[in-house]
């Protein structure tokens, strides 16, 4: 093995884990991202040490992505972190956080083989996204237990969406106060993880995104379904 | 109080023009409703007053308007005879369906009398009467030539029959007759709903693509019905729309010369109308050209949608909404996790928490514990690997120490090879591949005598330890004392490649151990 290699894939790995763009466009990475694509050693050599360390790679429109791979307790979030970082009290809102962002790609996937040509999306479209998507529960909602509403299930999630004003005042903030509210505050989180963008009142799904929703859920379908179906819930939250 | 002025407002002011407004109905109604009943004893009471008014409405705006020629009357009679034979079946004779096309004609022209409708204006305090004409006669160089009204145009419009077709086409038409009438003002009202139209037909644009790509095959059908209305359009809307433009600048042209001997001020708002209409028209047409940019946008974007979607057919991909019908079917909101998580970047911001050294001074509780759930269950009895080995030596002792005593008590002496003769014999030929033999009898070794009374009361080698069990339930061999004679240097065969020194077995009184 070549020194010179080495060095080149530990730049590379450190560029990322700084959470830089190494890519064709990257402006300073870029002479890494050809030492990526065109050296097998640096290739073979970053793919290692990202997978000893339990994180995955992408490679997008010519750009590399990580992210961290499934149970990686050193660099995932824990819901924990991920209440925090949102300014959430209990787990059931965060769950409506996930919720809101799952719908969001929605709005501009149906399946992971392909976007649908959706350009960006509205608060107001997000709003009627989970409003649609909710509105089957939210209209079997009869007198709940309060068994049922401190247990984190949908029907939690639908009555405290309906119970919420679409807009508190006109300037929507980032509060969880009303759904525009809740909306905002997972947009102006996705802009800070870097998978979005926002122009004015139009909210922009960037290649980080496009990247990963496409490769980690065609990647991981497997594994997700059965998730889904209950068989690991165990080992999924971590 | 306001709201009740509001109501009257509404029922008196608005009268009118509410009539108004309805009046484009009122001759269908009024065919339709005249049945051909009365007429030749009901021979003709098959045919369909309505249907036959709008086809012959249609028919004249074909003429008039999109092939711009006036009707002749052998025209209407032969576009008639069509639609009986083709859509009632009608077979008389020609003379006789002379006489009904005339019938029919006289009452599409209500005997040459407009349609009248008597109301009451409250605002005037007295009745008035509405006529309606839905086509109109005129002398061309002494022929007798037929065109249809712009009321019955506009009546046929608001049916909305040929909206899917070309609602646009007939809007144009109708422009075209109000500036031949120079009804600038309607003509404006026109071009403005020719624009409403346009913004309809761009928003349908992105509902044929929200359905494509929603569902490709369903989005395929409404994506080519909509294409296909839309080229349809095109060629017939620029020559209209050029049709429209020359004819404004016809009615410039002829308003100026018409200057002279009218006054200033009608002059100038007519001026002022046809300024207002050609500047309509010119967005109109702007639109229109945004429009089949759209169209052309579509078509790429259509063809790319069908082209992944044929793709993804190949393989199986991640189906969002349906992954989230099977979360809410099994209720199942943690799997959010799962989905949601890895798409972050990674969590390289490892602080320690101010609120915790908080908590740490105050020693706060949290403010939401998360509860262990701790489910009944029974214990499994586990048993390890050497128990297990534990077990099987001690069964196979069992067997090899009962045979031997048997042995012991039926003869006085014997050697090994008799010994291992006689396992042979009870348990099989594997007994002598059987380790645990082998073992068995290097512990057996260890000492020279063995006393069963002796090892009943103190067992001393592993060997006597396996003996007492046996004997803690059978108590048969007490009086059992042996001894074991090494034979040096002959030896007992096993297999080829295995052999071991012979021993005597030799039963002896308690006595002689003593002696010893």
């Amino acid at each position: 093995m070549e020194e010179r290699n080495l060095d080149k894939a530990i730049d590379i790995l450190t560029r990322l884990l700084d959470g830089e763009e190494v890519g064709r466009n990257s402006g300073a990475n870029v002479s890494l991202y050809e030492a990526y694509s065109t050296n097998a050693q640096v290739y073979d050599l970053v793919n290692r040490m990202l997978n000893r360390m339990n994180i995955k790679l992408y490679e997008y429109n010519y750009c590399l992505y990580i992210t961290a791979g499934d149970n990686n307790q050193a660099f995932g979030f824990s819901n924990g972190d991920l209440r925090k970082e949102l300014g959430l009290k209990v787990n059931r809102e965060l769950y409506l956080c996930y919720f809101i962002i799952y719908q969001i790609i929605t709005c501009f996937y149906t399946d992971s083989s392909g976007y649908n040509f959706n350009e960006y999306v509205k608060i107001e479209d997000i709003m009627e996204t989970v409003d649609y998507s909710l509105k089957h529960i939210i209209d079997n909602l009869e007198i709940l237990t309060n068994k049922e509403t401190e247990e984190n299930s949908f029907k939690t999630l639908a009555m405290m969406w309906s119970d919420l004003p679409a807009a508190t005042e006109e300037s929507i903030r980032a509060v969880k106060n009303s759904k525009a509210g809740y909306i905002k505050l997972v947009l102006n989180f996705l802009i800070s993880q870097k998978l979005m963008a926002q122009s004015e009142e139009r909210y922009y799904l960037k290649d980080r995104a496009r990247a990963l929703i496409e490769n980690y859920f065609e990647e991981s379908k497997g594994r997700l379904y059965e998730i889904i179906q209950g068989k690991e819930q165990e080992d999924a939250a971590y | 109080m306001t709201e009740e002025y509001i109501m009257m407002q509404d029922i008196i002011q608005e009268h009118k023009e509410r009539i108004e407004n309805i009046k484009k109905y009122y001759p269908f109604f009024k065919l339709a409703d005249n049945s051909l009943l009365q007429w030749k004893e009901g021979k003709y009471s098959c045919l369909d007053m309505g249907y036959i008014t709008m086809a012959v409405l249609r028919f004249f705006i074909d003429e008039n308007n999109l092939k711009d020629k006036d009707v002749a009357y052998q025209e209407y009679e032969s576009f008639l005879h069509t639609i009986l034979v083709r859509d009632f079946q009608l077979k008389v004779a020609e003379e006789e369906e002379k006489e009904l096309c005339a019938y029919l004609f006289d009452k599409l022209l209500n005997e040459g009398k407009p349609f009248s409708f008597d109301y009451f204006d409250p605002k005037d305090h007295q009745k008035k009467t509405i006529r309606m004409k839905l086509i109109e006669s005129r002398i061309i160089d002494s022929n007798l030539f037929y065109r249809i009204t712009s009321e019955a145009i506009e009546f046929y419009l608001d049916t909305k029959e040929i909206k899917e077709e070309s609602s646009i086409s007939v809007e144009q038409l109708l422009l075209s007759k109000l500036i031949d009438t120079q009804n600038f003002k309607g003509g404006i009202e026109v071009v403005k709903r020719i624009n409403r139209e346009v913004n309809k037909l761009k928003l349908r644009r992105n509902e044929v693509l929200a359905i494509l790509s929603a569902d490709v095959f369903e989005g395929k059908k409404v994506y080519e019905a909509y294409i296909n209305d839309i080229t349809k359009w095109f060629d017939e809307e620029q020559r209209l729309f050029k049709k429209n433009s020359e004819l404004i600048e016809k009615a410039l042209e002829k308003a100026e010369l018409d200057k002279k001997g009218k006054e200033n001020a009608r002059f100038f708002a007519m001026m002022d109308e046809i300024y207002t209409l050609e500047l309509e028209i010119k967005k109109a047409m702007y639109k229109h050209s945004e429009l089949l940019s759209l169209c052309t946008d579509l078509q790429l974007q259509a063809d790319e949608i069908v082209k992944k979607s044929k793709l993804s057919t190949l393989r199986n991909s991640f189906d969002f909404n349906h992954a989230m019908n099977q979360m809410m079917e099994k209720d199942n909101v943690e799997a959010m996790e799962a989905l949601i998580l890895p798409l972050l970047q990674l969590n390289v911001k490892k602080q320690f928490s101010f609120v915790l050294t908080e908590n740490l001074l105050s020693m706060k509780a949290e403010n939401q514990e998360e509860t262990e759930t701790v489910t009944e269950g029974e214990e499994a009895a586990y048993v390890y690997e050497d128990e297990l080995e534990e077990e099987r030596i001690s069964g196979n002792f069992h067997k090899i120490v009962r045979i031997l005593f048997e042995k012991l008590q039926r003869e006085q002496a014997f050697t090994l090879h008799q010994f291992n003769e006689e396992l042979i014999q009870r348990l099989g030929e594997r007994v002598l591949k059987n380790a645990d033999y082998y073992t068995f009898l290097v512990h057996m070794c260890q000492k020279n005598t063995y006393s069963v009374r002796e090892i009943r009361q103190k067992p001393d080698t592993f060997f006597e330890e396996i003996v007492h069990e046996i004997l803690e339930r059978k108590s048969d061999y007490d009086e059992l004392c042996f001894r074991l004679i090494p034979k040096g240097e002959e030896t007992v065969k096993i297999t080829e490649m295995l052999e071991i020194s012979d021993i005597q077995f030799e039963k002896v009184d308690e006595s002689w151990k003593k002696e010893i």
